[in-house]
């Protein structure tokens, strides 16, 4: 009997080990669910490393956002005459840049994420997804231990608020996906070539002004805007502003994120499949 | 012996390592895939087939470097095999890198509700036998110690009680016992007994003859990462003497 698994994807091959039984992409998010207590062990010693072991740890945790916003609000209201974004700028501000926060964030931890664990990896048989899904919740907890800021600022600067908050829900669940997709095609690759390390961290320099934190898709002018419309982090953000800025969310936008963030996680997820036994001989 | 079903069935297992060149380029995985051998390969373990059975004790030998320890990683589910199968049908309480899931930052305490979380055990389990571990580990005096401050006996100390608790009914040992002063040692030894005797698998690398005589039944002779022989234990270290030997 012999099976040359080599020549199948690695995707598919058998490799049964404990309770963990995966056989391809069904198979996969199955054993990752199984070890659901492996991720939430995780995340809680993340959150009680942040929170617990520091008084200032949940100032830590919104100030870098908040220090960004000063910073641009002062640039584009004081020193430019602001044409860009809405009114109150500075809600405008923040409720793009707390999802930016957990995207940068979670991407630069997630591309690391197998490297850092190296000795965990090496010895633990959980799903090596875990690694990565830890990273993109952790982050995820923190930025909605954040929200509280944006809904105090929008309170303090009087912006309108409406039903349209609850799109925060599918704003954070998009955000996921598309975080946990990215993570899980960077993170193998980084074990494999490690300046991709560096590459990520420029790309993420680039991608804060490729995306609408400071500004809106709608002030990009012709034809730039299309380029803009098909960034997933678009409609992302507009729905995370939606509740604040009435008729700021382009469902356009937003059923391009919902494609790209599903489409990056089944890209993601196969590379990390296709990757994982080499990941580990390398680790 | 065969009424019983395998807990683990080895099918033509073999791993491919890279002497020299540590990473492949990207073009390797994205085009050429992984298949094939290319210069500057070598199987580390090739072809390599068994069953073992419940409660079997299975001793493995061989010389450095000749696949003992990959093996165990495969068992154990932390390498993956390129090509054959390898099936665990049971949970595997790995003691091999045993120190390698401790987190050297966090306190004693933390780790030890971190690793056993890590390797399955539920919340109320390592309530219950929390008491049993640091007894075992003799450490109870360093429990709100972070992990980096503890001496490197008392890593594996603790490493080893965690890990020896885990029920699970396949036990992986990867040379753990050479480290420790005697006292310890002794423990050890009592508490493999006693997991043996509990009827538990047991796979054992080792190069001490006393040892893989005293709990193992059966032995693996690996040589090139080849399973060369496979027989009982006596007879597989007579085999692997001789060889030395010559």
């Amino acid at each position: 009997m012999s099976v040359d698994e080599a020549a199948v994807p690695a995707v598919l091959a058998a490799r049964t080990g404990g309770s963990a039984r995966r056989r391809g992409m069904v198979a996969r998010p199955v054993a990752l669910w199984q070890r659901r207590r492996a991720i939430r062990l995780l995340v809680g010693r993340d959150l009680k490393v942040r929170y617990a072991s520091s008084a200032l740890g949940y100032l830590w945790s919104v100030l870098e956002p908040l220090l960004l916003a000063g910073i641009y609000w002062f640039i584009f209201t004081q020193v430019f005459t602001r044409t860009v974004g809405a009114e109150p700028y500075i809600v405008f501000l923040i409720a793009g840049l707390l999802p930016w926060t957990w995207f940068n964030g979670a991407v630069t931890d997630a591309a690391r994420a197998l490297h850092v664990e190296a000795k965990l990896v090496r010895s633990t048989n959980v799903p090596r997804e875990v690694w990565v899904v830890r990273v993109v919740l952790s982050k995820g907890v923190e930025f909605l231990l954040s929200l509280p800021v944006l809904f105090l600022f929008a309170f303090l600067y009087d912006a309108s608020v409406d039903w349209q908050l609850l799109l925060l829900v599918p704003a954070v669940l998009l955000m996921a996906t598309l975080v946990l997709g990215i993570g899980l095609l960077l993170a193998p690759l980084v074990v494999l070539v490690r300046d991709l390390e560096r590459i990520v961290r420029i790309a993420l320099r680039l991608g804060f002004y490729a995306s609408p934190v400071i500004f809106a898709v709608q002030d990009v002018p012709e034809p730039w805007d299309a380029v803009f419309s098909f960034n997933p982090l678009a409609g992302i953000f507009e729905l995370c502003r939606a509740g604040f800025f009435p008729g700021v969310v382009d469902w356009g936008h937003v059923g391009l994120s919902v494609a790209m963030s599903l489409g990056m996680l089944l890209v993601g997820w196969a590379v990390f499949a296709r990757l994982e036994r080499t990941v580990l001989k390398e680790i | 012996m065969a009424v019983t079903e395998p807990v683990i069935a080895v099918r033509d297992a073999g791993v491919r390592f890279h002497r020299g060149k540590r990473h492949r380029s990207m073009r390797d995985f994205l085009i050429r895939g992984e298949r094939g051998t290319r210069p500057g390969e070598f199987w580390a373990l090739d072809g390599v087939s068994f069953d073992v059975r419940p409660g079997e004790a299975i001793g493995v030998v061989g010389r450095n470097g000749e696949g003992k320890s990959t093996l165990l990683k495969l068992i154990a589910g932390v390498m993956l095999p390129d090509r054959g199968t390898v099936d665990v049908t049971a949970g595997v309480a790995p003691l091999i890198e045993i120190t390698g899931g401790f987190v050297n930052d966090l306190t004693v305490r933390d780790n030890i509700a971190l690793t056993a979380g890590l390797h399955g055990m539920s919340k109320a389990d390592i309530a219950e036998r929390f008491d049993d571990i640091v007894a075992f580990a003799e450490i109870p005096d360093f429990l709100d110690t972070p992990y980096k401050h503890l001496s490197s006996g008392m890593k594996v100390r603790i490493a080893f009680a965690v890990v020896s608790r885990l029920e699970e009914p396949i036990i992986l040992v990867d040379e753990v016992l050479a480290v420790g002063d005697k006292a310890f040692k002794r423990k050890c030894y009592a508490r493999i007994d006693e997991l043996v005797a509990a009827g538990r698998t047991l796979f054992l690398v080792s190069h001490s003859d006393g040892d893989l005589r005293r709990f193992c039944s059966r032995g693996l002779y690996l040589r090139g990462g080849r399973l060369v022989e496979d027989g009982p234990m006596a007879d597989v270290l007579a085999r692997y003497e001789t060889d030395a030997g010559t």
